[in-house]
């Protein structure tokens, strides 16, 4: 069994100092690359090491002018494309009220570039496999002591010339790492677990999600909207003795536009009498009120031909025709509260004045229908 | 950039010769506008090297010894400002509403008029004046001394005065911010203008220590003076111009957010007709130009590139008086002979200051003790 | 530095640690603390804290349960106790990042010994800001509706409000603030990953130290997204209150529509911050013994930090008086009489005397180094400032433009409750942090102990 190929050489010095001075020396060497693993960065390690500048501040710029970019599109397409709104008297592109969150953008952009950058992007953290954390070094390096390590670079690195380089630079411990046996960790097996594994999460987690949204609202103090202290008719009441929301009126309540009139009949009804004056006031009110209820059938001439005669089975009546000249006042009054056939009541939706009003008016349409010469006479006003 | 005296002497004469005729052909409304905006330049500039002095000796920082020379020489304008200040006094009763008899008409002056009056205006001008003479005999004065003497005292005794100097800058620039500029429209306040006024004064002061430093190293004088002392120049003219714009866009969007006719008015006058132009080009020459130009850690340290960021910084720092003191009588900008005469007056006038004071005291302040510590600093 | 002995003794620079620290001690004296169990005293205390903290939270789940009504809140005082802590605690966030970030940029080494501590005392300081704003909307279960997501109602949320932008401000700088903390650690936590010995420490401090190795090359960019970082947390210290400010800088609210108000917040945030900061490095400094590593001196810079905030805070109210008179406005006039002699003048000149008077104390050096004065000065600052946003909300609202409209505020237990609550959680969680993380940045010191930079390197960096 062959040795597993050498790593690094490590290399530790007791101070800054030495290690910044051993640098040069080893590079001299030409073993390998360079690399230094220290607790705590050391000035001037840069350049000794040769690196080339970091990206970084390039990256952070770029995101942070993207951040201010993306914070005023939101803003603008929100407020003044999507859905405009004035509000506060401001016009719905206010930059200036955009000003403070394209600042908070641009710096969170930039911050997160900064942190998550450096970290996964250029040092490739996070990552636990390295050869050095496992070594017996690591211990001083993250405490007091400074490592230089020369690192094979493609292909193998002679260990013993690599240990003898170091010990000339002044190291005081040396360690040889190997490079792990890289143990095949993604067979099969492994895929299926894994697989297996985000399916089950997938759908836990949205089974939670879908019970937390659907029982959430359902619970207290969230449901204090939908569950008042109120009556509602439609859910039980401890307030009433039969335990009811909804209750019947009390015996003798009156439903809206049906305070009991004298007449209980037809014919007590013929007897009533019209009781507002016959005056233009009245007059308007009935035409508009003959208008706007009774004109939908009854025809605006009155003569039972309304716009909507084919709509309707039933025919409303001629109201200006013999038989309803004839009829008397409360013949009309007892229809119109109570229904008659086909028609409805309009109790309801007809004051008491508008449907007298509306008598008078029916009057002034049978009076024109059927007009005398006589009647183009002037009147007395 | 080397002007003999001669030149100097011939442009400032030419230049007097002009504000002479604009007193008389232009009519003094123009004549005074622009003594204001010269004088509160130039006071801005001396108060913000003064402020800089005072800031080194407060906080004990080490880096800027080697350049400390440098303010304490361009605070010295302070002296010859004292009679531009009284003459000054002259455009109290010509632009400044609130010293005129008809404040006392008016509802929302009438209780200020003794204020903005002309005896208690001069007053607190005399006042000022005295505080900022008195912190310049300590600081300055004694910092010359010190270049004999070497006594480590004197460097307690600045420390122990640099707060009350500090109260004199805080205090006075913000009198002559309420003073000199706002007063123009007594019946507009704000109460952040004192600290608007500190930092463009700030860093007017810094780019005229930087530029004076370039100068100087220009001319093989201070040659101990290394990147390391421009970067943190640099560093501080590119966050005072941030704070600059955010002290700005601070007052203007709380005045345009609440809307209210005595303070909006205030901005309509600076934004209508051509004046929309000039803040555009004010806000792209003290804010956005420099922000970019100095943003990597290369550029706040170049010389040449800080020269030219000092240089329109001063423009821009001159362009924001002008907008804040011209459209009160100008609906437009101006810039015709009136305004070029007073700029070769007071350009020559301040360069041949300058140019004497160039030669006070030793170019590094040798006998503080703490200049090996200064000289040694790196980044 | 053989001339320092030549110079007065106040012009002498003082040694940043005392006594004789090498990494290896600082690592021994700094890193045992997670790795020992607590002594008895601080389970008392996170006894004690973690009680009040219960009240608190019991206080908040009463008003969530029953709603805003058991506030005092009411016409005209819409904004009470709430946004005052609210303001409060962003406010005392500041102090932390103003020294691991704006210190850092300054190059002032004397930063790190106090730089973790006081990162972690933002984070913490935001969280329980973060939870009045979630309080207060009455139903916090919708508390998402302030972000805009794409929803069923079609709608947007208002970006011309100051209230949606401080959404977005003190969500960033609890983004940044952690994700600067987080990165400050882990080096440390890869020094406690090497020490442990502990079978259940190791491998979360494994993870946590995502594998970090103190390579060279990693150094470079981890060095560079530090001063980014710092770069980015300094433009956060100036915006974040200043949109806060906001709030009510953009208002008609007579005493509220102040230019001054963003740079003055900014200043009494760094100033109540520095003074929860200093008493709270006073306990941890005795109880850990460690006054070697956190000195006198660093309390000193510190109490003078105070000190000067102090006098811009003098400053601010100076101004904000006289252009109260300046103004000739007779509302705001009104609010400012109100402020030194209505119901409230009270608390008028309670903040006054805390908040510029007694820090004058803080110009004699015996006070700047005696823990009595020192904490009594703290103290008052911090007791000053929390009432200087009482005067700010409460005194502004309760008498404005209608005199039909004005009313008396009285705060209810609640509210005292909750307030108290947010101070027993903000100390549970120092308390907790205290020993389980590093208190100091141990790496950042070991890069300032004399001798541990190259020579040739050498000179100063102030």
């Amino acid at each position: 069994m062959s040795k597993p190929p050498t790593f690094a050489v490590l290399g530790l010095f007791d101070s800054a100092d030495a290690l910044l001075h051993a640098i040069p020396k080893v590079r001299e060497g030409k073993l390998g690359r360079l690399e230094t693993y220290t607790p705590y960065p050391i000035h001037g390690l840069d350049e000794a090491l040769q690196l080339r500048r970091s990206p970084l501040a390039g990256m952070v710029v770029v995101m942070a002018f993207l951040g201010a970019i993306v914070a005023l599109a939101m803003q603008g397409w929100m407020s003044a494309v999507d859905y405009p709104v004035i509000t506060g008297g401001k016009a719905p592109f206010s930059w200036q009220a955009f000003v403070p969150i394209m600042f908070e953008l641009m710096v969170l952009f930039a911050t997160f570039t900064a942190g998550l950058g450096m970290l996964f992007l250029l040092n490739r953290l996070p990552f636990f496999g390295h050869p050095v954390l496992s070594s017996r070094a690591i211990q001083g390096i993250t405490r007091d002591r400074f490592a230089l390590s020369v690192e094979a670079e493609g292909g193998s690195l002679d260990p013993e010339a690599a240990t003898a380089l170091l010990s000339a630079a002044g190291a005081k411990d040396i360690e040889v790492l190997s490079l792990p046996a890289r143990a095949e960790i993604l067979d099969a097996a492994f895929i299926l677990r894994a697989l297996g594994g985000i399916v089950v999460a997938c759908v836990v987690a949205g089974g939670l999600m879908f019970a937390a949204i659907k029982l959430f609202p359902l619970l207290p103090p969230m449901s204090h909207m939908q569950e008042q202290a109120k009556l509602n008719p439609y859910k039980p009441s401890h307030f009433f003795k039969d335990g009811h929301g909804m209750q019947s009126p009390v015996p003798g309540t009156v439903a809206r536009g049906y305070l009991p009139m004298g007449p209980r009949t037809p014919e007590e009804a013929n007897g009533l009498v019209n009781p507002l004056p016959r005056t233009r006031e009245n007059l308007e009110r009935g035409r508009e009120a003959y208008t706007n209820r009774c004109a939908v059938c009854h025809g605006p001439l009155g003569d039972g031909v309304p716009a909507l005669t084919a709509a309707y089975n039933a025919k409303p009546a001629n109201l200006v025709s013999d038989e309803f000249r004839k009829a008397p006042d409360g013949r009309y009054y007892w229809a119109i509260v109570m229904g008659k056939n086909a028609m409805p009541s309009h109790a309801a939706d007809m004051p008491e004045e508008d449907r007298w009003a509306s008598i008078h008016y029916v009057r002034v349409l049978q009076r024109a229908q059927n007009a005398k010469d006589s009647d183009l006479e002037e009147t007395k006003p | 950039m080397s002007l003999s005296a001669k030149r100097l002497w011939g442009v400032t004469l030419l230049g007097l010769l002009g504000i002479l005729a604009v007193y008389f052909v232009a009519g003094p409304a123009r004549f005074w506008l622009n003594w204001v905006l010269w004088f509160v330049f130039l006071l801005t500039l001396a108060l913000g090297s003064m402020f800089m002095v005072a800031l080194e000796h407060l906080v004990s920082s080490r880096w800027s010894v080697p350049i400390r020379r440098i303010p304490e020489r361009l605070s010295t304008l302070l002296l010859p400002l004292v009679p531009v200040g009284m003459i000054a006094l002259g455009a109290v009763p010509v632009l400044y509403p609130g010293a005129r008899p008809e404040a006392l008409a008016n509802k929302l002056l009438a209780g200020k008029a003794f204020w903005l009056g002309l005896p208690f205006f001069s007053l607190r001008v005399a006042l000022c004046f005295l505080a900022w003479l008195l912190a310049l005999s300590v600081l300055v004065k004694g910092s010359l001394r010190q270049d004999e003497s070497r006594d480590p005292q004197f460097n307690v005794r600045a420390r122990r005065f640099a707060p009350l100097a500090m109260a004199f800058f805080g205090l006075g620039i913000t009198a002559v911010a309420f003073d000199w500029i706002s007063g123009l429209e007594p019946e507009w306040y704000s109460d952040i203008f004192g600290i608007y006024l500190f930092a463009g004064a700030f860093l007017s002061a810094l780019s005229g220590t930087l530029l004076m430093v370039l100068h100087l190293q220009g001319r093989g004088r201070l040659p101990e003076v290394r990147r390391d002392h421009l970067y943190n120049l640099g560093g501080f003219i590119f966050a005072f111009t941030v704070f600059w714009a955010y002290i700005g866009f601070a007052q203007y969007m709380l005045m345009w957010y609440a809307d209210l006719p005595e303070e909006v008015v205030w901005y309509q006058k600076r934004t209508q007709g051509g004046w929309l132009a000039v803040v555009i080009l004010m806000g792209l020459l003290h804010f956005v130009i420099p922000f970019f130009a100095l943003l990597t850690r290369d550029a706040k340290q170049a010389g040449r590139r800080l020269h030219w960021v000092a240089w329109s910084m001063l423009a821009a720092h001159m362009l924001d008086l002008y907008w804040l003191i011209f459209p009160v009588l100008m609906p437009n900008p101006v810039l015709s002979w009136p305004e070029l005469s007073f700029a070769l007056f007071f350009l020559g006038g301040a360069f041949l200051w300058v140019r004497r004071v160039r030669e006070l005291g030793a170019d590094l302040p040798v006998g503080d003790a703490f200049l090996k510590q200064g000289l040694e600093f790196r980044l | 530095m053989s001339d320092q002995l030549t110079l007065p003794e106040v012009l002498r620079e003082p040694a940043l640690t005392m006594g004789t620290v090498t990494p290896g001690s600082l690592d021994d004296q700094v890193l045992a603390f997670p790795e020992r169990r607590p002594p008895l005293k601080w389970f008392v205390a996170i006894a004690c804290t973690s009680l009040i903290a219960a009240i608190g939270m019991g206080f908040i789940g009463y008003t969530v349960a029953t709603g805003i009504g058991v506030w005092g809140n009411n016409s005209p005082v819409f904004w009470a106790f709430d946004i005052i802590n609210f303001v409060f605690w962003v406010g005392i966030g500041h102090a932390g990042t103003l020294i691991s970030a704006i210190l850092f940029i300054f190059r002032k080494r004397w930063r790190n010994a106090i730089a973790r501590f006081a990162e972690a005392m933002t984070i913490f300081a935001v969280m329980c800001a973060g939870l009045f704003p979630l309080i207060h909307v009455g139903r916090p279960w919708l508390a998402f509706w302030l972000f805009p997501y794409p929803n069923q109602r079609a709608l947007w949320t208002n970006f011309r409000s100051p209230l949606l932008w401080d959404v977005f401000a003190v969500s960033t700088y609890f983004a940044v603030s952690a994700m600067f903390w987080y990165l400050g650690l882990v080096p440390d936590i890869a020094s406690l990953r090497d020490r442990t010995t502990c079978k259940w420490r190791k491998p979360i401090y494994t993870v946590l130290a995502v594998g970090w190795r103190g390579a060279g090359s990693h150094w470079q960019h981890y060095e560079k997204a530090y001063l980014l970082l710092a770069g980015l947390a300094t433009g956060l210290v100036l915006s974040v209150h200043s949109v806060v400010s906001f709030d009510f800088a953009t208002s008609l609210v007579p005493g509220w529509h102040m230019t001054i108000f963003p740079p003055y917040f900014v200043v009494g945030a760094i100033f109540a911050g520095f003074a929860m900061v200093v008493m709270v490095l006073i306990v941890v400094r005795e109880s850990m013994d460690l006054q070697n590593l956190i000195t006198d001196y660093h309390l000193e810079v510190m109490n003078k930090v105070i000190l000067g905030m102090s006098c811009l805070m003098g400053y601010a109210y100076l101004m904000e008086g006289f252009t109260a008179w300046y103004s000739q406005n007779e509302y705001l006039h009104h609010t400012f009489i109100n402020i030194i002699s209505g119901t409230y003048g009270w608390a008028g000149w309670l903040t006054i005397a805390c908040n510029v008077v007694i820090p004058q104390l803080l110009w004699f050096k015996r006070c700047r180094t005696s823990y009595f004065w020192m904490i009594l000065v703290a103290v008052g600052v911090t007791v000053g400032m929390w009432f200087e946003r009482f005067v700010i909300i409460v005194i502004s609202l309760h008498q404005d433009y209608l005199p039909s409209a004005w009313r008396i505020y009285k705060p209810t237990l609640v509210d005292f409750g909750i307030l108290f609550g947010s101070l027993g959680l903000f100390f549970t969680l120092v308390l907790i942090f205290a020993r389980v993380l590093p208190v100091i940045a141990t790496t950042e010191v070991k890069g300032i102990l004399p001798g541990a930079q190259p020579e040739h390197h050498g000179g100063d960096h102030e």
